[in-house]
């Protein structure tokens, strides 16, 4: 069975489909990877953001720190850590 | 949501084999320039890079030709120990139109480089066939409130770095419908490029180089470029009456308000910017 971060990491990949469609090079991109640096746009980032708002039943908070949104990892950590 | 969705205008990636524009000695400035026609120069405020245009100028390239460029010192322009002057800032405005061999062009300055566009204007007016200054930084009588602005900014910045300025930016000059419509996930997301596009030392030398030049309003008055001022509503610095007023210390302005916009009012209604400044630019044209 995959640990917590592991689940949600595939569920953050599966939106990213569902947001970019599957060429978008963002799935090449390895999970501690930049999602700038693999093509993920501001506007795409925004799109994800929400999308993660309704997949995973939290808010974003203003104070989030800006390392958090650089990777598919990080973006998974932190929703585990604000789930419990 | 389909994979053409995605804007790929939107990334703030260079291109790497655009070679340099040679302005001053040493200097080489990196540029895009899309589109063809009447020139369209955007001149950066300190916290925008060239790439970033591309999003912002779509439309505007389908019709005329739309220059972008990195200020020396900043982006992926040439790196120098001494960060420019504004009077070197104009010598390289004018070198850029030399070298892509533009004989004359619409300036558009935001924000900060609204200063640089009524340097350029007034230091070189045969180059200058209009200028549109969104979010202009000119008071009535004199630049005090930008000034103060800024050095609140730069504070910031220097105790609690990038992170902290924007927090403390945004809400400033975002406007308050943009804000609420965005949430917490529109602020993250320009956050990510706002970091992404700056480097402490830039900003640093741009907050402080915003708060040196002429200040004096009579300046505006020996402009004799058209002009056209972009306001927001929702900015700032301006009431929308004083946008109106700032538009008569000038020979040949108008104020066109955009409603709920802020001091960026470009990010707001991307679309609405654009089809006043391509308005503005028909009509300059058309008394030519």
């Amino acid at each position: 069975m995959s640990d917590p971060v592991s689940a949600v990491r595939q569920r953050i990949r599966g939106l990213l489909v569902d947001l970019f469609g599957a060429e978008h090079p963002v799935h090449a991109a390895p999970d501690e990877g930049s999602l700038r640096a693999a093509g993920v746009s501001s506007t795409g980032l925004v799109r994800l953001l929400v999308a993660m708002e309704d997949t995973f039943s939290f808010e974003w908070d203003d104070e989030v720190r800006p390392e958090v949104l650089r990777s598919i990892d990080s973006l998974a950590g932190h929703v585990v850590a604000v789930r419990g | 949501m389909p994979a053409d969705d995605e804007q790929p205008g939107t990334d703030l990636s260079y291109h790497e084999d655009t070679p340099r524009i040679r302005t001053r000695d040493g200097v080489g400035l990196y540029h895009e320039s899309r589109g063809t026609g009447t020139a369209l120069v955007f001149l950066n405020n300190f916290f925008l890079t060239s790439p970033f245009w591309r999003e912002y100028t779509e439309e505007l390239a389908g019709h005329h030709r739309v220059v972008t460029y990195d200020l020396c010192n900043h982006g992926a322009s040439s790196r120098h120990d001494r960060e420019p002057t504004w009077e070197e800032h104009a010598a390289d405005v004018v070198g850029l139109l030399d070298g892509l061999g533009i004989e004359s062009a619409h300036l558009i300055g935001t924000s900060a480089s609204t200063q640089l566009a009524r340097d350029v204007a007034l230091a070189h007016p045969d180059r200058v066939r209009g200028l549109v200054l969104a979010g202009p930084v000119f008071g009535l009588t004199g630049m005090r409130r930008h000034r103060q602005l800024n050095r609140s900014w730069l504070v910031t910045l220097k105790s609690e770095g990038i992170a902290a300025l924007y927090n403390q930016i945004y809400p400033e000059v975002i406007s308050g419908r943009m804000n609420e419509d965005g949430g917490t996930p529109g602020f993250l997301g320009l956050r990510e490029s706002f970091m992404a596009m700056n480097t402490l030392d830039q900003l640093v030398n741009g907050l402080t180089l915003a708060q040196q030049g002429d200040p004096d309003p009579a300046l505006l008055g020996r402009v004799t470029a058209p002009t056209l001022i972009a306001l927001g509503d929702d900015d700032i610095l301006l009431s929308p009456g004083r946008g109106h007023d700032l538009a008569a210390l000038f020979p040949d302005a108008r104020c066109q308000i955009m409603p709920n916009a802020g001091h960026v009012p470009y990010l707001d209604d991307p679309e609405g910017f654009q089809g006043l400044v391509r308005k503005f630019v028909e009509e300059t044209e058309s008394r030519v």
